[in-house]
């Protein structure tokens, strides 16, 4: 093991959340290091986020873009928890609202170049906000670290005072000292065979969060994207076709049957083409195909622009000149497309409403432990409508700011010698086994249970059977991983070790939390309790380990501004009705 | 089920045990459209388990780069480059190399 560093703040995680949370520490005169699995700016979501920023329009036209006079946050706050089921953190909201003004206009300040502006978003691109987070965390002295991947935290007196995790190119385990520690580390997308989430997103620090005794919140809470791509192999995982079915085209059954038109309330269907509440209607709808047995081949539905006026089309390149989108080229797959060809896509793990609990300075459960993003949990209840690039914006430099006041009180603490042998032991521990179980093969039979009990519709059987499966695989199979690989550089057989073992604990807390709500709430739908029931469910599930022992409990809403409305009521009925309260 | 299989030759390079690299050929089943990525995956799932290219935080969005390799002499990105034959696979030249397809600054 090498030589521990030492930092005043300790940021863990690269994408935006990370960026912004490692430059509000620094600008509050603290030193800050900061870590990534990947590289800085090429590892995380939000490099491949489409994106937008989204802010009240009020706000907007104050700040000198487009937006929209008559809007206001309180407006916003109130789109985003109607939307969300009313599960929504009410005070992680009105921070999300308060702040999205001065986080959008820092970020054009800072020379963000974005390509439209309306009432009540800013579009622009993953790869710019990095290059723009990039640039400003180099201008200042903050110490990066690359391809590192944290694993663990290590904790003295329940505090939080540094963390562990491997170097995969050395192949060597390393620990960080540190005064505090903010969690940036993204969803755990990763757990499922199909999501349009980039490698390294397992969870890895949710788990470890949960081991050291922090709580985390709304687990069952899982976004798909109805119409991301299955095949080709190049494409796959991509989501244009998503992108693309808020202009024209439409999802298909294997009869060549637009079945959301033509099974659905017509209302229903104009705001699965018109909302936010896309991707939660299609990927039900979607799901419910594929599972009466009238989906793709794949798995999964067809995406089709067939009765499209090929003019229509070739007006809307002008949005994608020559069909690229991002860094891709989809200039073939138009073409075929617009042939009369479908392509196949269907519902892909694609954002998680829940993670590890945060109050709205961005503080976990555990002291000295600050998260923010898309690993936190709690802002977007049980379905996310507004940009999760704002969360990560106004979340990051929230954490940023707590982290670094909690450090100028705190003391660095020296590491447990006994603590870091455990975790040292428990890493090295699959090098050492020779035979046994593969990770890579553990990893197959993990999603799998994610596949077939996780995913759009669950039932209590179902989940039942993913607890008691991932259960037995924490137990008996985990303890006999073993690697064959000698050399530790980049030994992906480690890095597989690593994520099975984060991936198993974060599902089996989503199984647990998914079958302790018993109702269907937002994106959470159990076909055994079809019912959104508010006079019974309207609590946050929060998992935490108690004496080892993972243990379910609840709490009452965080209420701020919107008192939710009382009763009983299905899937339609309840967009329905929120559509109205919406609308007046 | 696939009708044909692919020769793939892999440069193989260990800096702590190597003096210079040499190739090792796998045989991998075709499938129509395959990346470079879905070859390299079927030799370290099934063949050799001690293969080393860059995955952990692949975006397989052409974004990040870092699957970055050469496809018979032509530089790629292993998650975008399609398979039609048989095929050699090298590291990015001039860049040091932690091991295998893996190299140290991109």
């Amino acid at each position: 093991m090498s030589a521990t560093s030492s930092t005043d703040v300790l940021v863990i995680g690269t994408g935006g959340a990370g960026l912004r949370a490692a430059i509000e520490s620094f600008d509050q005169g603290v030193s800050t290091m900061i870590i990534s699995n990947g590289a800085l700016g090429k590892s995380g979501a939000t490099m491949i986020a489409g994106a937008d920023v989204t802010l009240d329009g009020g706000s907007a036209s104050r700040i000198g873009l487009t937006g929209n006079e008559l809007d206001s946050e309180i407006r916003f706050l109130r789109d985003i928890v109607i939307q969300g089921y009313y599960l929504n953190n009410q005070k992680l909201v009105e921070a999300y609202v308060r702040d999205a003004p001065a986080r959008t206009k820092e970020l054009i300040d800072w020379g963000t170049k974005y390509v439209w502006d309306g009432k009540r978003a800013v579009i622009s691109q993953g790869v710019e906000l990095n290059r723009v987070l990039v640039e400003q965390v180099r201008k200042r002295n903050i110490v990066f670290t690359d391809d590192v991947y944290m694993t663990d935290l290590l904790i003295d007196e329940n505090s939080v005072i540094g963390a562990v995790g491997v170097d995969i190119n050395r192949g060597e385990v390393k620990s960080y000292r540190a005064k505090s520690v903010v969690l940036a580390t993204g969803g755990w997308q990763r757990a499922y065979s199909f999501t349009s989430a980039p490698g390294g997103m397992t969870g890895t620090m949710h788990a470890a969060a949960l081991r050291a005794g922090a709580d985390l919140v709304n687990m069952e809470m899982v976004t798909f994207c109805p119409n991301v791509i299955l095949w080709p192999p190049s494409l796959k995982g991509d989501i244009f076709p998503y992108i693309l079915i808020e202009m024209f085209g439409d999802l298909l059954e294997k009869h060549g049957r637009p079945f959301l038109r033509d099974e659905y309330d017509p209302l229903i269907y104009r705001i699965a083409t018109t909302t936010e509440w896309n991707k939660l209607i299609f990927s039900l709808a979607a799901t419910r195909v594929v599972l009466r047995g009238d989906g793709s081949p794949r798995g999964g539905t067809y995406y089709s622009i067939k009765t499209v006026p090929v003019n229509i089309i070739d007006e809307a390149e002008k949005l994608y000149p020559g069909w690229k989108w991002l860094r891709t080229d989809f200039s073939s797959l138009m073409e075929w497309l617009k042939a009369g060809n479908a392509v196949e896509v269907a519902p892909a793990a694609h954002y998680m409403e829940g993670g590890i609990l945060v109050d709205e300075h961005a503080a976990t459960t555990l002291k000295g432990l600050y998260a923010a993003g898309e690993c936190s949990g709690g802002l977007f209840g049980a379905n996310r409508v507004a940009s999760a690039i704002t969360q990560i914006l106004v979340q990051g430099a929230i954490a940023g700011k707590s982290a670094s006041d909690f450090s100028k009180k705190a003391k660095l603490k020296n590491v447990n010698k006994t603590q870091l042998d455990r975790v040292h032991t428990r890493l090295s521990a699959p090098l050492k086994r020779k035979t046994g179980v593969r990770a890579v093969d553990l990893k197959k039979r993990v999603r799998k249970i994610a596949d077939d009990h996780l995913w759009v519709i669950r039932n209590g059987d179902g989940l039942k059977q993913a607890v008691s499966e991932l259960e037995s695989i924490l137990t008996r199979e985990l303890p006999r991983l073993s690697i064959q690989t000698q050399s530790r550089a980049y030994n992906k057989e480690w890095i597989d070790a690593i994520e099975v073992e984060s991936m198993t604990q974060v599902l089996l807390a989503s199984a647990r939390s998914a079958l302790f709500r018993k109702e269907s709430r937002g994106v959470h739908y159990r076909s055994d309790y079809p019912l959104t029931n508010n006079d019974r469910w309207l609590r946050e599930v929060i998992l935490r380990k108690v004496h080892g022992k993972l243990t379910l409990t609840t709490r009452p809403l965080t209420i701020t501004k919107l008192r939710p409305p009382q009763g009983k009521f299905g899937f339609e009925e309840g967009i329905l009705r929120a559509v109205k309260v919406l609308g007046e | 089920m696939s009708l044909r299989s692919i020769k793939v030759r892999v440069s193989r390079f260990n800096p702590e045990t190597d003096s210079s690299s040499h190739y090792q050929t796998y045989e991998v089943p075709f499938e129509p459209r395959m990346t470079v990525m879905d070859v390299l995956d079927y030799v370290y799932e099934n063949l050799d388990p001690t293969l080393a290219y860059h995955s952990h935080t692949s975006c397989h969005r052409r974004v990040c780069s870092r699957c970055n390799i050469t496809v018979n002499d032509k530089p790629g990105l292993s998650c975008h480059t399609e398979v039609t034959g048989d095929i050699t696979i090298n590291p990015l030249p001039r860049y040091k190399i932690i091991r295998d397809l893996v190299v140290e600054g991109l």
